[in-house]
């Protein structure tokens, strides 16, 4: 089996260079190399966006990426947030505050089992900064977020809870809706 | 007594059967000729139209053929239907050349004769499809007179002695019902079908629609099986259906007889006796592949080998097909795996059951140079390309996707 060496910044923390076996997929990759299990794999085929993470565009814009369908050469040299990343730690590696998002879910208790959940975190998160460089019209939120999350698969709730957080997030951020609505 | 009123009861009954089948057989025809996918808006309801075209000469959209007498072809009389399909003549003036009247004048009577029967008991519905869009001189039908004068070539369907009646039916099917050459035949200035190029491939709304000659078929590894798969659920392991080609096989080809896909095979694969082997083109080496197109071949495995498999053997149709027996990855051209790259795929679905997942696209993420190094790793591994793709011809191809809205459809 041929590897490849592995570098990137994971949830701000430089790794590697590691030696990977070249077909494993983003997803293995952090649950065995790097122990972050708070990924999870769904369906495996890219369709239901459970392990959805989120990958740093050059310019510093952030792109919600399926983790099961990608193998780890694609985010070689990237900077990459997953579920873990999301809460603000001390230096100490302690949470000191979850994100606006994640405070969301669970005031709306968006999910159930909880599989779903980190994708829904990270793409949403990606769907706030999104909205932080483009702002979209206030008539215009709900195709925003069905666009956003309308792919994710939640077997659960039903899908209202977290699109009632997401709104709520997006319409209590200063400066992501466009003001003269139409 | 009895009798009489029994036999009168039998002959209404035979005579409803007879009409019955009558409607049953231009539903088939109707299937056949694939007027749904036209003639119905996304989401709309069958036959009711309001589908846009963009064309170069600006925006068409198709109408309502079902029987309501304001909007649609409830005033039509049987020689009306007739003008219309085989002519492009309609009530309203000379049909543009979107509808194929160029490939159904070969439509015999009887098979009219019964797709009028048919559209005439469906429920009339009252829908005007919006305006067409075009620019001058286009928007002038008068002109389309002066068209079909010059490029409607009426000339009858080439039957030769010694094919086979299979044979002879396929290119009833595939040139006249069917109209597979309204996409797979390239087009002239003027958007007439290139005749003497007949079905040797034509790019339409971002896609390849491929050369389906015998020979390039064949090259490509497609067989009788590898057909009928395809034609029957959309996806064989030399490939899956693209585009408006997914919505022929699902409202169309998948609802043929065996007997008439078997017709199409063999005319498609001009299947004889002395002429039934299907003869790969010499197949690349991943080896040779791997020392040529180093950064291809990581490409490959960093983004396309998740779904499509180790060596590119793929996983499963449903999921992902193998690239190792890819006819797109065998043929002359490499369009298609470009634009599948840049643009990705949306998912499809057969029916209740069948679906396939579909494809992220990756203009964001792969400039020109790395598409190419990809496309060439492919086609060296698992094709029998002669000439690699360049960065130029891959940056020509995004540049017409982007102009023509194609990007970021897909995510």
């Amino acid at each position: 089996m041929a590897k490849i060496p592995v570098s990137m910044v994971v949830n701000g923390e430089k790794i590697g260079p590691l030696e990977v076996e070249e077909y494993t997929s983003m997803l293995d990759f952090l649950h065995e190399h790097l122990n972050l299990t708070g990924t999870k794999l769904g369906c495996g085929i890219g369709v239901c966006r459970a392990c959805t993470i989120v990958v740093e565009r050059d310019d510093g814009s952030l792109e919600p990426v399926r983790s099961c369908i990608n193998n780890v050469g694609r985010f070689n040299g990237e900077t990459v947030t997953t579920v873990e990343g999301q809460a603000e730690h001390d230096s100490a590696g302690e949470i000191v505050a979850l994100s606006p998002i994640q405070q969301a879910f669970l005031r709306n208790f968006s999910f159930q089992c909880g599989w779903c959940t980190a994708g829904f975190v990270n793409a949403a998160t990606a769907l706030i900064d999104q909205l932080k460089r483009e702002p979209v019209p206030a008539d215009t939120i709900e195709g925003v977020i069905d666009e956003a999350l309308g792919e994710h698969i939640c077997r659960c709730t039903g899908y209202v809870r977290y699109f009632r957080a997401v709104r709520e997030v997006i319409e209590s951020t200063p400066g992501l809706l466009l003001k003269e609505a139409k | 007594m009895h009798q009489f009123v029994f036999a009168i009861l039998l002959l209404a009954i035979g005579a409803n059967a007879a009409a019955q089948s009558e409607v049953e057989k231009g539903r088939y025809l109707a299937a056949a000729g694939d007027c749904v996918a036209c003639h119905t808006a996304a989401n709309g309801r069958p036959f009711i139209g309001g589908r846009p075209f963009h064309t170069p000469f600006g925006t068409l959209f198709s109408t309502n053929i079902t029987p309501d007498k304001k909007t649609g072809i409830g005033n039509y009389t049987l020689e009306d239907f007739t003008a219309a399909m085989r002519r492009g003549e309609g009530a309203h003036g000379n049909l543009y050349p979107a509808m194929p009247y160029t490939s159904y004048y070969l439509i015999p009577d009887e098979d009219i004769a019964s797709l009028y029967t048919y559209f005439m008991q469906l429920p009339a519905v009252e829908y005007a499809a919006p305006g067409n869009d075009l620019f001058f001189p286009a928007n002038l039908r008068y002109g389309l007179k002066l068209w079909n004068w010059v490029f409607f070539d009426k000339a009858p369907i080439s039957q030769p002695e010694g094919k086979s009646p299979q044979w002879l039916r396929g290119n009833y099917l595939v040139n006249g019902l069917g109209h597979c050459g309204e996409c797979h035949t390239p087009r002239n200035f003027a958007f007439a079908m290139k005749r003497e190029e007949k079905l040797s491939g034509n790019i339409l709304e971002g896609w390849d629609a491929v050369d389906i000659r015998p020979a390039s078929l064949r090259r490509q590894g497609w067989d009788r099986e590898q057909l009928r798969l395809l034609f029957t659920t959309g996806a064989s392991e030399r490939g899956t259906a693209l585009g408006e080609m997914f919505s022929v096989v699902k409202h169309s080809l998948s609802r043929l007889s065996e007997s008439d896909i078997n017709a199409i095979i063999t005319y498609l694969l001009d299947d004889s006796a002395e002429n039934n082997e299907s003869v790969a083109g010499k197949l690349g080496s991943p080896q040779v592949a791997a020392e040529q197109h180093t950064q291809g071949r990581a490409d490959f495995v960093a983004y396309c080998a998740g779904c499509h498999g180790r060596e590119g053997r793929g996983v499963t149709l449903s999921f992902a097909p193998p690239m190792d027996r890819s006819a797109a990855v065998r043929g002359d051209s490499a369009y298609n795996m470009i634009a599948v790259i840049l643009r990705g795929l949306p998912a499809q679905r057969m029916d209740r059951i069948n679906a396939r997942a579909g494809m992220p696209a990756f203009h964001l993420e792969l400039d020109d140079a790395r598409v190419a190094g990809l496309v060439n790793f492919m086609r060296t591994a698992w094709g029998d390309a002669e000439e690699p793709v360049t960065r130029e011809e891959v940056e020509e191809i995004r540049r017409q996707l982007r102009e023509e809205d194609y990007l970021g459809a897909v995510k």
